[in-house]
């Protein structure tokens, strides 16, 4: 088995849009990609310091998301407001146990991961960590992938906004929380495409 | 076909060979998926985009859920969920919504049929480099497969306290998932092997 090497050893860039191995040389006129024109960077500028940033936006924004409500409803039996736990509960109380836990992973345990996971990663890429660098690669690939689920919650709060409009009989509407809990989303998704996994594998210069 | 492959997980440099129907080729260091066998089917393709777009249309002129309570009725599609977010500030999220369940969706299928209806008569699309990488940028962000989940949550939630049914839409968008899924889920590092086939 021939030895594994990096991008750099071999005088080679690779272009993240299009995928195109690139030589090295023919970047030196010019530092965009032949194929796609997309700008070639040996590793993603800012990377630790962007992931960071958006990070602790999604964190900052994750608390009134949660302590916020989501939704108002009203009708024949009262009025009321639901945060995201607390219509968890709802439904685990109500017996419906398994759409409990389909909310409760969308929308507690997918951004938590997602922060314990990010967090990680800086951390050991700040410290120019060997550690575990195949399971952490795949940890990334993980929190990129589950990213995107967590629009769950936000779907069906607008969805039932939308169908639950019979004035005295039932209504919804949606409340401040889920625009932060929105928020999360997209600052957490932008946290994971901020990180730039080849870190994972350099070695300190 | 890259004569050179290069892990986009960990910059491992790899010689590539040639892959048959069916075959991965994966990082040996991270196991990152390199390269998958993918025939860049111009007609098939674009095919699969006409019909991802029949699928779209029929998601948002039918209504996906509706629910009938003493001859009132109330209906919902991804365009009505976006307008029930429309509250004050909390816009913000309807703004979300609307661009990851519609815009963006809409705007991958336009780029590429564009993309592919070119190739088709074997002409260099215009603008291809600025559509494939905007195709690149909006991946991430397409999320007509958490609409359908999301859809499929609200009927589970809501049936316990009113008559629900599904309407058209929901198969329309299990069918969009289906075929946007078959499309590489737009992923456009997929469909530059056409390039070297059309004319510039």
């Amino acid at each position: 088995m021939t030895r594994l090497r990096q991008s750099l050893e071999l005088g080679l860039g690779l272009c993240r849009t299009c995928g195109l191995a690139v030589s090295r040389a023919s970047l030196k006129v010019d530092r965009r990609c032949p194929r796609c024109r997309s700008r070639i960077e040996h590793r993603t500028p800012f990377s630790i310091e962007m992931t960071l940033a958006w990070l602790i936006a999604g964190v900052v924004f994750y608390v009134p998301a949660n302590l916020l409500p989501v939704m108002h409803t009203s009708g024949l039996l009262g009025e009321a407001d639901s945060t995201i736990l607390g219509g968890i509960l709802e439904f685990w109380r109500s017996g419906d146990w398994d759409i409990a836990l389909l909310i409760f992973i969308a929308s507690v345990a997918v951004p938590f991961t997602k922060f314990i996971a990010i967090g990680l990663l800086l951390l050991t890429v700040r410290k120019n960590s060997r550690w575990q660098q195949h399971q952490r690669t795949a940890l990334y690939r993980i929190v990129e992938f589950i990213g995107y689920w967590s629009m769950l919650d936000v779907i069906v709060v607008a969805l039932t906004a939308a169908l639950m409009q019979f004035d005295v009989l039932g209504a919804a509407e949606p409340r401040a929380g889920i625009a932060f809990f929105c928020a999360v989303v997209v600052v957490t998704m932008l946290s994971a495409l901020s990180f730039d996994p080849r870190l994972i594998w350099d070695r300190p210069a | 076909m890259n004569p050179i492959l290069i892990c986009r997980d960990c910059d491992t440099v790899y010689r590539a060979i040639p892959l048959r129907r069916g075959d991965v080729a994966l990082c040996r260091r991270c196991d990152a998926v390199l390269a998958r066998y993918f025939a860049a089917e111009v007609e098939s393709g674009l095919a699969l985009v006409c019909a991802a777009a029949i699928f779209f249309a029929i998601a948002n002129l039918t209504p996906i859920l509706s629910i009938d309570i003493a001859g009132i009725e109330t209906k919902a599609n991804v365009w009505f969920a976006v307008r029930s977010l429309q509250h004050g500030w909390i816009s913000v999220a309807a703004l979300g919504l609307a661009f990851t369940t519609f815009f963006i969706p809409a705007v991958q299928l336009a780029l590429l049929f564009w993309v592919l209806l070119f190739a088709r008569f074997g002409h260099r699309p215009p603008c291809f480099g600025p559509i494939m990488r905007l195709l690149h940028r909006m991946r991430p962000w397409s999320m007509t497969e958490v609409f359908l989940l999301g859809a499929l949550v609200a009927i589970v939630k809501l049936a316990n306290w009113v008559p629900i049914t599904a309407g058209a839409g929901i198969w329309a968008i299990a069918a969009l998932t289906t075929v946007l899924a078959l499309l590489g889920r737009c992923d456009p590092a997929s469909w530059w092997s056409i390039a070297p086939a059309v004319k510039t």
